[in-house]
């Protein structure tokens, strides 16, 4: 079976662009589109990973990650912030927040690949 | 010729002069002011005569400016570009540029005259700029993710198959794409100097480590390219006074710049010399060189070279403004030297570094 990645992203483009990366190498995609949305799907779903944008309606990508690393459930699950913010001062607070990488939007499909394969590894 | 009444009234030539004007002793006391220094630092000659200059205007860096005057009994002008103070009153700020004139009596210093021009609105419309850059350079990322990633799928025919033609067209939009990319990349970083959200701190940094995190990323494609790149550093440089990311930066955008122009065969030769207390960092290349006549304008803003042989793909005509920028806020010099058909020479220099002392040019108190 897949691993099952969460992806938390309000652009319908992007999702689209996602999505087909994602299947093209046999992951299990679940997708929200806003911060509440997320934390819901994190409990129901239990993914190996979820890709976090920090511009989302609600809850905001911080918000977000700040929840799900306090808490030992899901404190664990990697989590990749997927984002245009390239501003240092946005990848360091999401760092000290426990994210695992942060990739700045555009990205291409094989760098994404490499990510997930770090974390995803069989 | 009427001569000056004497004594001079200072008090009527400066009275309605909308510059604040503060005269100092040689121990940055204060000795006189104009009615608008008065209302502006909210100071009366009265009650604050004799006081430091420093304390009462709340600007540190008078301090440091009125030395430079003292040590060097020259005039000192900073542009608005180079050096502006914030003063917080009434909780607004206010923007001053600053200009510091030697007084003499008979042929001894005196003291000084401290000037303080309003360029507050100047300020302003500078920001607005900078924060619309930076908005619109934000904003173009999200669909280029969509549009990057699409091509990449297509070309790796994961979304089936294309015609031969249909690749060769998709080849030309991921590499505009890239283009497109470096061009944000490039804003952004412009806007972020621009802003003063970025500081230069330079400390003390190694130049092999700098050289070689500036180039090894850009060794792969120069062997693609079919480019020989070379490093020619001396053993046991003392350490630079560099901001490393900057530094980095800079040279980086020397040898990107110098692969764009440089065909198969050519080499490009990245030097570091120390001579007294500079490092001199050179970046050579065998490419097509810069006409004379574009040479001085290269290092300016949206400034971009064309012409047989250069192949103008990739740059915005911005990379070598940050550079200029960096180099400048380090305190060091950038030019550039050509021969059309010969080849280019790009020179930075960064100061040696001088134990603790300190480097850092203010940008602003």
């Amino acid at each position: 079976m897949g691993k099952k990645i969460l992806l938390v992203e309000d652009e319908k483009n992007v999702i689209l662009g996602v999505r087909t990366c994602l299947d093209a190498v046999g992951y299990d995609v679940e997708i929200v589109e806003d911060g509440e949305a997320a934390l819901e799907a994190v409990h129901r779903e239990h993914p190996d990973l979820i890709l976090l944008d920090l511009l989302l309606p609600k809850l905001d990508g911080f918000e977000v990650l700040k929840v799900l690393k306090k808490d030992p459930d899901t404190a664990q699950i990697p989590v990749i912030v997927l984002t245009a913010k390239a501003e240092e001062e946005d990848r360091q607070r999401a760092v000290d927040l426990g994210a695992d990488n942060y990739m700045t939007k555009p990205f291409k499909p094989q760098e994404l690949w490499d990510h997930l394969r770090s974390y995803l590894s069989v | 010729m009427s001569k000056l009444p004497d004594p001079v009234n200072l008090e009527t030539i400066t009275g309605n002069l909308a510059d604040a004007v503060l005269l100092v002793d040689l121990n940055k006391n204060l000795v006189w002011l104009n009615k608008k220094a008065e209302e502006f630092f909210n100071i009366s000659l009265n009650s604050t005569a004799g006081h430091p200059i420093v304390e009462l205007t709340a600007i540190k860096r008078l301090n440091h400016l009125l030395d430079e005057v003292y040590e060097n009994q020259e005039a000192l002008k900073c542009t608005y570009e180079e050096a502006s103070v914030k003063v917080k009153k009434l909780n607004q700020r206010y923007f001053f540029k600053i200009a510091i004139n030697p007084i003499f009596q008979a042929d001894n210093l005196w003291g000084a005259l401290v000037q303080f021009t309003d360029v507050t609105r100047f300020h302003e419309l500078e920001k607005i700029k900078t924060d619309f850059v930076s908005i619109v350079s934000h904003e173009f990322r999200t669909p280029l993710t969509t549009i990057i990633v699409g091509v990449e799928m297509l070309k790796e025919g994961m979304l089936g198959d294309l015609t031969p033609r249909g690749k060769e067209v998709l080849e030309a939009i991921g590499a505009d794409c890239e283009r497109l990319n470096r061009l944000i990349d490039n804003l952004m970083e412009l806007s972020r100097i621009e802003s003063g959200t970025i500081y230069v701190e330079a400390e003390p940094t190694d130049i092999a480590d700098l050289v070689e995190e500036a180039v090894r990323p850009l060794k792969i494609q120069a062997a693609q390219q079919g480019v020989e790149l070379i490093t020619d550093l001396p053993p046991e440089l003392p350490p630079v006074a560099a901001d490393f990311n900057k530094a980095v930066w800079v040279l980086a955008n020397l040898v990107g710049n110098a692969m764009r122009y440089t065909d198969p065969g050519g080499t490009i030769t990245v030097r570091v010399r120390q001579r007294g207390k500079k490092h001199f960092f050179s970046v050579e290349d065998t490419g097509c060189g810069i006409p004379k006549e574009h040479q001085e304008k290269i290092f300016r803003k949206y400034v971009q070279v064309s012409g047989p042989g250069r192949k103008g793909a990739g740059g915005v005509g911005l990379g070598l403004a940050i550079a200029k920028d960096i180099v400048m806020a380090h305190g060091g010099e950038i030019w550039v030297e050509s021969e059309i058909g010969v080849g280019t020479k790009f020179t930075f220099t960064f100061p040696v570094h001088q134990g603790d002392e300190s480097v850092t040019i203010p940008k602003a108190d």
